[in-house]
């Protein structure tokens, strides 16, 4: 519950925040936790974060480029048909400052992540009072992910044994193969898992019990002091 | 009261495709004891279990619980399927929730128990079953014969007078089989419950069960005591099964080496207790 609430106030500070110093404190802050106290090895965290790193790239550079007349905005240029295309300082201040903002928010993501198991996420969305509709169909398909994981991969393996992606276009026919049969095989487990269900009393509605919270003032006061100590370097430095 | 908790009289089913699944099967499942149903695959084996708890309702024929006709009504249906419990063969299909404790307590919280009452009993058939230090651990992480364990002790937390297991074994280790199949035979001793058990590892079947049907197409071929069943060796073979391991090897030996016995052998105690008697036989007569 309250690695929930830490991801996600110090998501909404570090998006408000709009600061390059904040963000690079949230994500120094939150690898700490990930990384530290979380058990995932540096190296894996550097690995995840660097996925988006590309997308973030050719949208900054996209946001740092301008177009305009005025030749005087740009810290360089080049000329196109009568018009300049260039980088503006604003543009790249903008830029750096989304750059390190997504970085931070995909920071407390990863956070939550990595760090929290999904039936405490879904526990904790019950007691909030999301419909529980949402909770059985978010549990049942973070369930059946690795059942389908599972399958294709061993479907994957029968076909590569079999030469099945030896060449493009047997590789096409093989993955046509495979995504039908995922599909006939999940609709048949479907109607398994339902018979299953029944036969141990499901009414349309999946009761189980909760595991016991064991929640603490404490547990909140250490996100919370952070997440101030935030807000006041914030307004520090727009001062 | 005959002593049969389930009987079936003349049962069909087909299926919606039109497939004769069971074709006047006639069953009667002993209280307290463990009941096989050997079959080749297709024999019809899942589909029977189904028509036990009222999942599938026979298109004709009737089933009798205790002595009283199956209800298939909502209420009807709620009470058998909490004393009939199915062990699905593959966990997978069974197992919904990424949380072990959870799925376990998915039957008692349907039987619309005091949570405390839940607790308890999931607590307890954690532990009958050995999975109680896999209670925070996800269920894709689990190993196959650890899924199975699960599964388990979700029906068993329920407390089912009948436990229904479709292939216990398949596709276990050969220690995982003894463990599950000694587990199942403590769970029986200690809770008195009548298990049913469809497979085709025929060895089990004289170690741990008490009576034994043959199914094929749908239908009940021989039924009795896994003596009386493994004396007929060429009814077996007709259906795609065979005797035990240790069976056919007695068989053998005394078909085609001039052994003599005096019963058939199917386990490896009753062979060497026939062996040893034909040894002293032996020495007896050369002396």
């Amino acid at each position: 519950m309250y690695k929930l609430i830490f991801a996600i106030i110090t998501l909404g500070v570090g998006l408000w925040a709009n600061s390059v110093v904040t963000s690079l404190l949230i994500i120094v802050i939150m690898s700490w936790y990930t990384v530290r106290k979380g058990g995932i090895p540096l190296t894996i965290f550097i690995r995840l974060m660097m996925l988006p790193m590309a997308f973030l790239v050719i949208g900054v550079l996209i946001i740092g480029i301008n177009v305009s007349e005025d030749i005087n905005i740009f810290l360089a240029y080049i000329p196109v048909f009568g018009t300049h295309i260039g980088v503006s300082l604003s543009g790249l201040q903008h830029g750096i400052i989304i750059f390190f903002k997504s970085l931070a928010a995909v920071s407390c993501l990863y956070f939550l992540a990595l760090n929290t198991p999904m039936v405490d996420i879904l526990n904790t969305l019950a007691r909030l009072k999301i419909p529980k509709l949402f909770i059985e169909l978010m549990g049942l398909i973070y369930r059946f992910i690795f059942v389908l994981l599972e399958t294709v991969d061993t479907m994957f393996t029968a076909q590569k044994s079999r030469m099945g992606y030896a060449s493009f276009s047997s590789g096409y026919r093989s993955l046509a193969a495979l995504a039908a049969t995922l599909f006939v095989r999940s609709y048949k487990r479907a109607g398994d898992l339902y018979t299953a269900l029944e036969a141990r009393g499901y009414e349309e509605e999946i009761n189980v019990l909760a595991e016991p919270f064991e929640t603490g003032k404490t547990q909140y006061t250490g996100p919370i002091f952070i997440n101030i100590l935030l807000v006041l370097i914030t307004l520090l430095f727009k001062t | 009261m005959d002593g049969n908790v389930i009987k079936a009289r003349n049962l069909h089913y087909t299926y919606a495709d039109g497939t004769q699944a069971l074709k006047g099967v006639n069953i009667d499942i002993k209280k307290g004891k463990t009941t096989s149903i050997l079959g080749g695959n297709g024999a019809g084996k899942s589909t029977l279990f189904l028509t036990f708890n009222g999942i599938h309702k026979p298109s004709s024929g009737e089933i009798l619980y205790n002595g009283k006709p199956l209800e298939y009504t909502r209420d009807g249906l709620k009470e058998l399927r909490s004393k009939v419990g199915i062990v699905f063969q593959d966990p997978d299909n069974q197992l919904f929730s990424a949380s072990v404790y959870q799925d376990i307590s998915f039957g008692p919280m349907n039987m619309k128990l005091p949570k405390d009452e839940v607790r308890r009993r999931v607590d307890l058939a954690m532990e009958r079953t050995g999975v109680a230090h896999l209670k925070n651990k996800p269920t894709h992480c689990l190993s196959h014969g650890q899924k199975k364990r699960v599964a388990l002790a979700g029906v068993l937390v329920m407390k089912p007078e009948v436990l229904v297991l479709d292939e216990p074994t398949a596709g276990l280790d050969p220690m995982g089989v003894s463990e599950i199949m000694v587990l199942l035979r403590d769970v029986q001793e200690e809770l008195g419950l009548t298990i049913v058990i469809a497979t085709h590892d025929i060895d089990l079947v004289p170690l741990y069960c008490d009576y034994v049907y043959v199914m094929d197409q749908g239908s009940i071929l021989l039924g009795g005591t896994p003596k009386e069943i493994f004396s007929r060796p060429e009814m077996l073979r007709d259906v795609h099964l065979r005797l035990p391991r240790v069976g056919h090897l007695m068989e053998i030996l005394k078909e085609n080496d001039d052994f003599e016995f005096e019963e058939t052998a199917v386990t490896i105690s009753q062979a060497r207790r026939e062996l040893k008697k034909w040894r002293d036989m032996v020495t007896q007569s050369l002396r």
